[in-house]
């Protein structure tokens, strides 16, 4: 029996490993006996970096950690930062962050599909999804600036209001968006070879998730109906009306449903936002620029978010000086991942790609 | 008339024109001249087979890159050439250029012949296809007796290339993939052949253009459905192309028994299964399509409009359909298409006993 194990290596480098994960895996034949993540390719020491500079210096480190979603992981450290030195956000700011990072969400999770299509071996829906995503990108561009990385949250608002171009696209991205994605959905989720290599393939429990700390569309997933955003709301989430998305079967094909269902979520909280932006300041005029640099606070913060990948969070200690203490980041990824050996022992190789990808892990955010 | 006598007749009236006498040396009994005519007939047929595979070879990926672009949202090849129809010629050249790379572990010998195994093959069996009559000229570069028989050896040996390669790289992902290759075929090919028997159990002759005449007024895809959806579904899998590509299977398995291979080798392997698709393209309309035959336009014309519908059938499923799993793929080969196919071919045994006469 031992000798019959062979130990193939899954990554670095290896196209369905999103980034550089690299899974030890022993194959029995095709079956797997065991994996094991191995993690830390990516590693930059954004913490670290994050506390070297000042509090508003440490947001282009917080913004590569889950470039996919840069303006969730933003939101995560401006409201730590918010929440340890009491500063007063303008509502319009506030409403502003909400659309971007729901906007962002869509865009995360597009990127999520292709790859998890391409995974899946179908290289049809990736370009639908980025031609998608294409248009959310054009409007973080005409926004902010910039296309990935963004550092659009400032400490005390946004750095630019949306003009009423941005907003006009916005408006016709949410009347174009819910179509093109059901098209997208009816290409994998109508077709029988996705669903019989989905379903029943990856099996989290409510047990395991728990367990291992899994959060975000996984957890909802597995039948925990638990989403920061309803639970203990942030911004003006309890302002808003929308639902969290669950399934009680706990495998691929149900993470698969539960993320469509969260962007078609997200379109509608971005729908609702737009009638409800507020007029007035995009930021508080007491935190203008040059104020930033001497920002100086004491005590402890955090403040979970929901991101695209779950919960993500910002421990941030201040002792008093302008540069942070300590910077601990709680990065859903990481957590997620560790649930990889329960999900794949017993499975073939083919699931350990629809497996791995389901959880949608970034490696920036990983490695951190 | 076969083309072999065609083009030696061509060359008879060249040499009656010139007025030579070839009948002055004798060899073995025959005139020198013969057999030097021979020789050059042989070269120019190969060449034509040669070049007609290519052609096809480079349409279909042409073809394939747009309809595909197309399907995507993206324009395709459109900088070399006009429209962009000598990219391919262009990546040949490109993977030429490139270093041959052999891994230090690998087995050289079987590594290097792994790719013109799959490539061979192909280019062989368009010897074999009847590319229509014109008049009593058989557009059929040999034809005997058991044509079929042989066609289907060749597309039997194509694959085994995936596997010796496989093999040979002494890559994991490599190896996965040639044991892969090689339980894809035993599954695919035993339905494929029992479909194939009933064919020619209804056309009475091994030879494929017997049953391509046998297709006059009923092509055999009415008859016997069933076993046109085995054989159908059998040859998608022997290609190895999605849904069922998993020996090369790109996310899971690297690229599977073609990891190691790059410069002209992989593009052996690539231009090798892209005339693979061709080849099973025309082979399903020949046996189940009735080939050249077809009102108004000439043979060839059928036989290429027939041939192209499939090779759009088998780029559509490439486009729009993922890959399967290995369980899966086993148990559609041996769970529904063996007993299917041996239904099949009692079905047209019966119909070959009680209306023999029509076909």
């Amino acid at each position: 029996m031992e000798d019959k194990v062979i130990e193939v290596n899954f990554g670095p480098q290896h196209p369905s490993t999103h980034g550089v994960l690299r899974i030890k895996v022993k194959l029995d034949g095709e079956i797997i006996v065991d994996a094991q993540p191995v993690i830390g390719y990516l590693h930059r020491n954004a913490e670290k970096l994050a506390e070297m500079g000042g509090y508003p210096k440490g947001m282009i480190y917080i913004d590569r950690l889950d470039y996919v979603a840069a303006l969730n992981m933003e939101l995560g450290y401006v409201l730590a930062v918010e929440s340890l030195m009491d500063v007063q956000v303008p509502e319009r700011a506030q409403w502003i962050r909400m659309m971007m990072v729901e906007l962002n969400r869509e865009a995360s999770h597009l990127i999520w599909l292709g790859t998890h299509g391409l995974d899946m071996g179908m290289l049809t829906p990736f370009f639908y999804c980025f031609r998608e995503r294409e248009r959310i990108l054009r409007i973080f561009d005409e926004i902010t600036g910039s296309r990935l990385l963004y550092n659009y949250f400032a400490i005390g608002g946004v750095y630019s209001d949306i003009t009423p171009k941005a907003m006009d696209m916005i408006r016709e991205w949410t009347e174009d968006f819910i179509p093109k994605l059901e098209e997208i959905q009816s290409i994998l989720g109508k077709s029988y070879i996705y669903v019989s290599r989905t379903k029943g393939v990856g099996v989290l429990t409510r047990e395991d998730v728990l367990s291992y700390g899994v959060t975000g569309p996984m957890q909802r997933a597995s039948g925990i109906n638990r989403d920061v955003r309803k639970d203990s709301p942030y911004l003006y989430y309890d302002k808003i009306n929308f639902d969290v998305p669950t399934r009680t079967e706990g495998d691929v094909y149900a993470r698969f449903l539960v993320r469509i269902e969260e962007m078609r979520q997200s379109a509608r909280i971005v729908r609702q936002i737009l009638d409800k932006l507020p007029a007035g300041d995009h930021y508080n005029k007491k935190y203008s620029k040059p104020m930033l640099v001497r920002l100086k606070a004491t005590g402890e913060a955090y403040v979970p978010t929901e991101s695209p990948k779950g919960e993500f969070g910002i421990h941030l200690i201040g002792d008093g000086s302008s540069i942070p203490y300590r910077v601990r980041i709680r990065s859903p990824s990481f957590a997620n991942l560790s649930s990889i050996p329960t999900m794949l022992k017993g499975y073939k190789i083919a699931d350990l790609t629809a497996a791995v990808s389901s959880i949608d892990p970034v490696f920036g955010e990983v490695d951190r | 008339m076969n083309l072999f006598f065609f083009l030696m007749s061509i060359l008879y009236g060249i040499v009656k024109f010139l007025h030579i006498n070839f009948t002055t040396f004798v060899l073995n009994g025959y005139p020198v001249g013969l057999w030097v005519a021979y020789l050059i007939v042989a070269v120019v047929e190969v060449l034509l087979v040669f070049a007609l595979s290519m052609v096809t070879v480079i349409i279909i990926i042409y073809v394939f890159r747009k309809y595909m672009a197309d399907a995507q949202n993206r324009i395709g090849p459109n900088r070399v050439g006009p429209w962009g129809t000598l990219q391919l010629i262009a990546d040949v050249f490109k993977l030429i250029q490139k270093q041959d790379i052999i891994p230090t572990t690998a087995d050289r010998t079987a590594y290097k012949v792994a790719p013109y195994i799959v490539f061979t093959p192909v280019v062989l069996g368009f010897i074999l296809i009847p590319f229509g009559n014109v008049s009593i000229l058989n557009l059929m570069v040999v034809n005997f007796n058991y044509t079929i028989l042989f066609l289907v050896a060749f597309m039997t040996v194509a694959p085994v290339g995936e596997i010796i390669g496989g093999l040979a790289s002494h890559n994991k992902f490599s190896l996965y993939g040639a044991l892969r290759s090689a339980a894809q075929d035993m599954g695919f090919e035993v339905p494929m052949l029992i479909s194939l028997i009933s064919v020619i159990v209804l056309a009475g002759s091994y030879n494929a253009n017997e049953i391509v005449t046998a297709q006059k007024y009923i092509p055999f895809i009415i008859p016997e459905i069933l076993g046109f959806l085995v054989f159908f579904l059998a040859m998608i899998g022997r290609q190895s192309i999605p849904p069922f590509d998993l020996p090369e299977s790109g996310s899971e398995l690297v690229s599977g028994f073609s990891t190691e291979y790059s410069g002209m080798r992989y593009g052996i392997f690539y231009m090798g299964n892209f005339g693979f698709m061709a080849l099973s393209a025309f082979v399903v309309a020949v046996v189940y399509l009735g080939g050249w035959e077809g009102p108004i336009f000439p043979g060839t014309v059928w036989l290429i409009i027939k041939g192209a519908v499939f090779i759009f059938i088998f780029l559509l499923t490439w486009i729009s359909l993922g890959r399967v799993r290995i369980d899966q793929l086993l148990q559609l080969g041996w769970k529904y298409l063996l007993p299917l196919s041996i239904l099949n071919l009692l079905i047209s045994a019966g119909i070959a006993i009680y209306f023999g006469g029509v076909f």
